[in-house]
């Protein structure tokens, strides 16, 4: 990727066009049981998201365990098929592409996944799993992959010794940073983070944050991030949705969220964060109950059995995201 | 370490059988190549296993015949000579009675017992008796005195047969003793080491064909789900609902009579067994790799080769397969001792192998001799397969040790 590139990418930023548009996304999983495997119920993961990301930005995503955000990544780069809803990349949908069709997505849209342990094939190298994908999609002419593939693993900031060691005879920070140059490898310009550091300790989390840092701003990578770590994602993302139980409840910038955050849901997830100041004290609000199951999720806003904020119409009606000041969006209805 | 070197001499031992064994059958076929002929090369060889060495159940293990058993065994042999030679006299009226008695009569009666392979034996009596044809021809002793040397060959050469034979000949022929004989006077030694072959070939073929078919069936059933899961847990379901050795004997009765029923051609003898097997094996493999392919598709490297856009079966061969390696190879490992055992019980039946020895048909042939005592080549074929079987079963422990990620050694 060349300066020209990354600067053509800057332009584009500014562009209304979002490189990335969902519309109603809803992915609901059959449960099945009992006698003769019939369908009992659907898990509800992913309830009509809409999001769009543009050129070059950092979206994060957060929310506890079960929300449904590392479903929402999968179903973005179509890693698991959408029960309604579309996915338009770069103005084109792709949500009704076949496997041929989207071979030249397949290529532009990457994944990291969370976990560095179960994310490498065991019985590759990896310059094995790293040129399988430059040859797949040829990024480069054949006489080069070998070039091409020493550029990655040195561009991940590993010594060109990696190339042939196995997967299991790196750290998990190194893996980590495999992990990357594989999603690197087809040379993508968008890429969703599945929570790429909470399997990692603090210091290497920092570490492979920077990295991604570089590598955003070298190569031009629009990222769609996904966390359970709002500190991760204040610092690493410029607009942030936060989810629960498959419904985006806020949309808002990272710049001073701590000021704009609305949602009540989205306050007990900042207050829920330990503040790195012993003096700076502030009341706490400690959620009570637990996640509606997303089996049966209730008829209203699905956070209204554990909002201290609750009226009548959010046991009956779900709020629509309603746009609030420059690029806010909030669904409650108390606010 | 000890269980491997085992393995290895066996599996050296069955290779050398079947190298030697396809190179002859190819050189007599196709005539461009012929074995060279070695005492040593020849030792084992389906002629060699079925050759009469001795007379039927010299005891075994390294037991001698007693002397007065020898001179009862040579007596006999020698009365068959003196017979021959009788009926040639007679056919033959011009023929000098002299002479004939001359040569019947040479120190029989002091007669040591021949310690020579029967067929040695019975090549240097008729090249005797062919003399004996050729002076017979010319006619009387008295009337041509210089027939006289050429008798004298003729009785030295029977002396000789009464000298046991010495350097590897001698040694090779009392190997072949040193386990005894059956009752047809084949060396059950010859027999034992020969089988190996069969027992080699059978676990091979059969743990080959059993665990890639089986691999490939459960993995593509866990990888593609759906109906293919469906139609191939139906089909093991209902095939291992059947007892094994049941279905397995009613596979092979399937095909006597067919083109493979024939005894000239003992490799193909062998493909009902190997079918058989193979239909009734390959379950085994197929269950458990089929539960690892399930875990494993769940994996993040797997989705990101799909995320990368790789094809399912490009997925399922170079990231699933791969993974299940381990289980393969212990599988390989039990199949292969679950294959032997079963050509022995299949031969035991009269189901198994119908061409040249193997231990299931040694045990068989067996049956009648236990009861009377004569234990050793139920003993031999026993040792032989315990050895082969105990050194498997603990090669495939230590496999099952080596590649199970939840051991901690």
């Amino acid at each position: 990727m060349t300066a020209v590139d990354s600067a053509a990418a800057k332009a584009t930023a500014a562009s209304a066009e979002p490189l990335l548009r969902v519309e109603g996304l809803v992915k609901h999983f059959p449960v099945r049981g009992g006698v003769l495997n019939a369908v009992r119920g659907h898990v509800h993961a992913v309830n009509g998201v809409s999001l769009a990301v543009y050129r070059g930005e950092v979206v994060g995503v957060v929310g506890e365990s079960g929300c449904g955000k590392s479903t929402l990544g999968k179903l973005v780069i179509r890693l698991i098929e959408p029960t309604r809803g579309t996915i338009t990349y770069a103005g084109q949908e792709i949500t009704g592409l076949g496997h041929a069709d989207l071979m030249p997505f397949r290529r532009k849209m990457q994944i990291i996944f969370q976990d560095p342990f179960s994310s490498l094939n065991p019985r590759l190298t990896v310059a094995g799993l790293l040129k399988e994908a430059v040859r797949f999609h040829r990024v480069v002419p054949p006489g080069e992959v070998d070039a091409y593939v020493s550029g990655l693993i040195a561009k991940v900031g590993l010594r060109t010794e990696a190339r042939g060691k196995f997967p299991h005879e790196f750290s998990g920070g190194q893996r980590q940073r495999i992990g990357i140059a594989r999603a690197l490898a087809t040379n993508p310009e968008f890429i969703v983070a599945d929570e790429p550091v909470s399997a990692l300790d603090v210091s290497i989390q920092a570490q492979v944050l920077n990295l991604m840092t570089d590598l955003k701003t070298d190569l031009g990578l629009t990222i769609l991030f996904i966390s359970h770590d709002l500190k991760v994602v204040e610092h690493f993302c410029d607009r942030v949705l936060v989810m629960y139980l498959g419904f985006v409840v806020e949309e808002l910038p990272c710049a001073r969220l701590h000021e704009r955050a609305m949602h009540p849901y989205t306050r007990a997830l900042l207050g829920a964060n330990p503040i790195d100041d012993p003096d700076d004290r502030r009341p706490l609000t400690i959620l009570k109950g637990d996640v509606p199951s997303p089996l049966t999720p209730p008829k209203g806003c699905p956070f209204a059995g554990r909002c201290p904020q609750v009226i009548d119409r959010c046991r009956s009606e779900m709020p629509p995201l309603e746009n609030k000041s420059d690029g806010q969006r909030v669904a409650c209805w108390a606010v | 370490m000890v269980a491997l070197g085992v393995i290895a001499c066996y599996a050296a031992i069955g290779l050398w059988v079947l190298g030697t064994d396809a190179a002859k059958r190819l050189g007599e076929r196709t005539g461009w190549w012929s074995v060279p002929a070695s005492p040593l090369l020849d030792a084992l060889t389906v002629e060699r296993a079925d050759e009469v060495v001795g007379a039927p159940e010299i005891p075994g293990f390294g037991i001698r015949p007693r002397p007065e058993e020898r001179v009862r065994i040579a007596q006999s042999y020698l009365d068959e000579f003196r017979k021959r030679v009788n009926i040639r006299v007679r056919n033959r009226a011009e023929a000098d009675q002299r002479a004939a008695d001359a040569i019947a009569g040479i120190r029989f009666a002091e007669a040591t017992p021949p310690n020579w392979p029967i067929a040695e034996f019975r090549e240097r009596i008729k090249a005797a008796l062919d003399d004996l044809d050729a002076i017979a021809e010319v006619g009387e002793v008295d009337r041509h005195p210089e027939l006289l040397p050429r008798i004298e060959k003729v009785e030295r050469d029977i002396a000789s047969m009464l000298v046991a034979p010495a350097g590897v000949r001698g040694m090779l022929y009392h190997a072949r003793l040193a386990l005894g004989t059956d009752r047809q006077g084949r060396s059950i030694l010859v027999r034992a080491v020969y089988s190996i072959k069969v027992a080699i070939q059978i676990g091979l073929v059969v743990a080959l064909v059993a665990v890639l078919f089986g691999s490939v069936l459960g993995a593509a059933a866990a990888f593609f789900g759906g109906w293919v899961d469906l139609a191939v847990v139906w089909l093991y379901s209902t095939l291992s609902s059947l007892p094994d050795l049941v279905l397995l004997g009613v596979l092979v009765f399937m095909f006597t009579g067919s083109i493979f029923d024939d005894v000239t051609k003992p490799w193909l003898s062998l493909v009902p067994i190997y079918a058989a097997m193979c239909l009734t094996f390959w379950i085994g493999p197929c269950r458990v790799v089929r539960g690892e392919v399930m875990k494993i598709k769940e994996l993040e490297y797997i989705q990101a080769a799909r995320a990368i856009g790789f094809g399912r079966a490009y997925i399922l061969i170079r990231h699933a397969l791969p993974n299940t390696l381990h289980l393969m190879f212990i599988n390989f490992s039990l199949l292969f001792i679950a294959a032997i055992k079963n050509e022995v019980v299949l031969s035991f039946l009269g189901l198994g192998v119908k061409v040249g020895p193997s231990w299931g048909r040694m045990i068989q042939e067996s049956t009648p001799q236990v009861i009377n005592g004569f234990y050793w080549q139920i003993g031999a074929a026993t040792v032989f397969m315990f050895f082969l079987v105990l050194a498997f079963n603990i090669v495939s422990d230590a496999l099952q040790d080596a590649f199970d990620p939840k051991h901690v050694s």
